[in-house]
């Protein structure tokens, strides 16, 4: 499902899930804290109540003036139970064989509920607090107060707890057993006379103040829960809009527009490090796509002309019937433009290789020094012809690399000085060792190459002249001389001074 | 009709000149963009094929300059097919370009067309009385029927005919009619005006004297 793959979608549901958890936590401990403390306190009354009932059956008529002059709710109930404990000393075990509480076994079973202590089961309250007194587990039941519910099955425990789980007080004797029925807790006292003592009452208010505050968490928390969801995906969508613009530019930018960028806000964030990365690589892209199609363009319009050659020769020679002569001179012009082509796509291949990593150099350690002066020697005829002298100072010397392109770069160079030489002009050729390097030099004495374009003489189809000053030289020959030096790990620089000349180095590591 | 080729490609401009020669224009020719200049400024050319790329002068520069004097029709060629090339061309003052590779009749038709609206014709077929002139398929009706005219005379009826109603000075038919290789004899003129009269008839071409040839 598409709702899943979508991060923000993923982050909300999990998130969701978090704050559900964490509410739910929350709001079950504080129903347990308030459930605990309501069953505490009703537990305290109702132990109090054991008390009273336990004093007046053992005690009838001593405890009567005692408790006389006591206002009846006076004092937290449990000192009022700590009241009688020192009467017997500590609470008695319910299984010990002798002692006083087996002479009250054989006490009279009658039994009535001193009149001071008759307001702990008042009627009216809303409590309704009761008490049953049987003789034994199963035996005849001794007494009773008005209220108490009749003797159903239901009397039986639904649910004991032992007192220690709910309550702190862990000196009760373990006979002291709470249990909860439908609507009422109930306290059984098993005395050490046999006697089973019951004191229950209604938790009617208590059950529904609890599904009161129950209903309460649960609004309160299903309000949290939306407010935090809601915050939740206004987060999500704040931190993800970036990402979302980022996707945008880049849908952009597939679609062809390279020169989209992001619009980087906030630079510091992880996602604006992110889009100055993607940034810069949109950059270079552009960059290398522009020089691509460049490249490409200047090819194509290198082509046009020898193309034009060959198509307007051609449709002129077939125009009407010509005699020999003419046809001979039609067809060595297309030869003339064909051979161009030839070249230029040859120059075009070499590139392509150089550039794709694919052109094998085969190395071998050759007299450098020897390659320069054969190189002089292949130029020395267009150096007449030009009237340029070449004065050549190259002394042997070993270096590593492919004597076969090292030579083509030299005549290369060579045939450039010559070429853009004035006439009567000369060409430098310098060929030494410096720091580890084997350095040769090629000066002329031409006009020079003004500094704008002397950073763009190794472009591909640069020529400064803006026009062919010759056929089959396309502007390529400095962009394969800087490929191939550079495959053999070296450099070539260029240097020019207006009016004067221009120098071109080649630098190259010696042979090891 | 005499045309200025300005083009670096010594093959490419050979083969030019030649095919426009055949078609009958009188041609002279430049191979760098100064040379170019010089010749257009110098003389009523009806047409310029001026080509871009050129070593010195280039082909923007010629026709900025040129355009200060001149309004002779130019028709560029490129080698660049850019919008952007060719609206800076015609923008700079070109009446039409090609680009390269062309093909020659293409050449041909867009010099035929910047010429004649330079004459501000919108057809190619002219008609003089009972003279019907075709100059794209270079033919003269006379009479219905097709006469036969050479290269020479056909220049002569079309430089006439598009000049209709204006007198044509001799030096401006010895300019538009010859090229710069043309040796041009001084009664040559009046052998084509002869024999353009005989076969078209003595009253297409009226001379006015001391002044030149006029077609009513």
């Amino acid at each position: 499902m598409k709702i899943f793959n979508s991060i923000k979608w993923r982050l909300q549901i999990w998130y969701g899930l978090i704050l559900v958890a964490v509410l739910a936590g929350f709001g079950f401990t504080a129903y347990q804290l308030e459930s605990n403390s309501q069953f505490r306190r009703i537990d305290n009354e109702l132990q109090r109540r054991i008390g009273v009932l336990k004093n007046a059956l053992h005690h009838p008529l001593p405890r009567r003036g005692q408790n006389a002059g006591r206002p009846p709710f006076d004092g937290p109930p449990r000192d009022q139970n700590f009241d009688e404990p020192p009467q017997e000393g500590p609470p008695p075990d319910p299984f010990s064989g002798d002692g006083p509480p087996e002479h009250n076994a054989r006490r009279p079973l009658k039994f009535t509920l001193p009149e001071q202590d008759i307001h702990f089961f008042d009627v009216s309250d809303p409590h309704n607090f009761y008490f049953i007194i049987d003789s034994s587990r199963e035996g005849p039941e001794l007494a009773h107060s008005t209220n108490a519910p009749p003797r159903p099955q239901e009397r039986i425990a639904i649910r004991s707890e032992p007192v220690n789980s709910v309550s702190p007080r862990l000196l009760e004797p373990p006979s002291l057993k709470f249990s909860n029925y439908h609507a009422r807790r109930e306290i059984l006292d098993i005395l050490p006379s046999g006697e089973w003592m019951r004191v229950g009452c209604f938790i009617t208010p208590e059950l529904s103040e609890l599904r009161s505050i129950a209903i309460f968490l649960t609004l309160v928390g299903g309000f949290i829960l939306l407010v935090g969801l809601a915050g939740g995906w206004w987060l999500v969508s704040r931190s993800l809009h970036p990402i979302t613009r980022i996707s945008a530019t880049a849908v952009k930018i597939s679609a062809g527009d390279l020169s989209q960028r992001i619009n980087v806000a906030e630079a510091e964030s992880e996602l604006g490090q992110l889009a100055a990365v993607l940034n810069s690589t949109f950059a270079r892209l552009e960059t290398a796509f522009a020089q691509q199609k460049q490249f490409a363009s200047d090819a194509a319009h290198e082509l046009r002309t020898p193309v034009t050659v060959i198509l307007t020769q051609t449709q002129m020679a077939l125009a009407r019937e010509r005699d020999a002569a003419s046809y001979k001179q039609t067809i060595e012009a297309c030869q003339r433009a064909a051979q161009r082509m030839r070249r230029l796509i040859e120059s075009l291949l070499e590139l392509a290789r150089f550039d794709a990593g694919q052109e094998v150099l085969k190395r071998m350690d050759f007299d450098f020094g020897k390659t320069v002066s054969d190189s002089v020697e292949l130029v020395q005829t267009l150096a007449e012809e030009k009237s340029v002298k070449i004065i050549s100072e190259a002394s042997p010397l070993e270096i590593s690399g492919d004597a076969v392109r090292l030579a083509q770069v030299v005549t290369n160079l060579l045939t450039n000085a010559i070429q853009y030489n004035r006439p009567g002009g000369e060409v430098r050729v310098e060929l030494d060792s410096e720091n580890g390097l084997a350095v040769l030099k090629i000066s002329d004495t031409g006009q020079g190459i003004a500094p704008d374009d002397l950073s763009r003489v190794f472009e591909r189809f640069y020529r400064a002249d803006q026009s062919r000053t010759g056929a089959g030289n396309a502007g390529l020959g400095l962009a394969i001389c800087k490929a191939i030096v550079e495959a053999h790990g070296g450099t070539l620089e260029v240097a020019s001074e207006l009016q004067r000349g221009t120098t071109f180095t080649v630098r190259l590591s010696l042979a090891s | 009709m005499r045309i200025l080729v300005v083009e670096d490609e010594p093959d490419l401009l050979a083969s030019l000149a030649q095919a426009l020669r055949e078609e009958g224009y009188a041609v002279d020719t430049a191979a760098n963009g100064d040379d170019g200049l010089f010749n257009a400024e110098g003389t009523d050319y009806d047409a310029i094929v001026l080509d871009v790329m050129l070593p010195g002068m280039d082909g923007w520069e010629i026709l900025k300059r040129l355009r200060k004097t001149k309004k002779t029709p130019v028709l560029m060629l490129t080698a660049r097919d850019q919008t952007r090339d060719r609206v800076k061309g015609l923008d700079t003052g070109a009446d039409d370009y090609v680009v390269k590779p062309f093909d020659l009749e293409e050449v041909f038709a867009r010099l035929r067309a910047i010429i004649r609206r330079s004459a501000n014709k919108t057809t190619n077929v002219i008609e003089i009385g009972d003279v019907i002139i075709d100059t794209a398929a270079r033919q003269v009706l006379f009479q219905r029927k097709p006469v036969e005219l050479t290269a020479r005379e056909y220049s002569l009826v079309e430089f006439m005919a598009l000049h209709r109603g204006e007198v044509v000075t001799r030096t401006q038919l010895y300019e538009h009619l010859f090229d710069e290789n043309d040796s041009t004899l001084s009664n040559l003129l009046d052998v084509h005006v002869s024999n353009v009269r005989k076969k078209l008839g003595a009253e297409f071409i009226a001379t006015r004297r001391g002044h030149g040839y006029c077609i009513e």
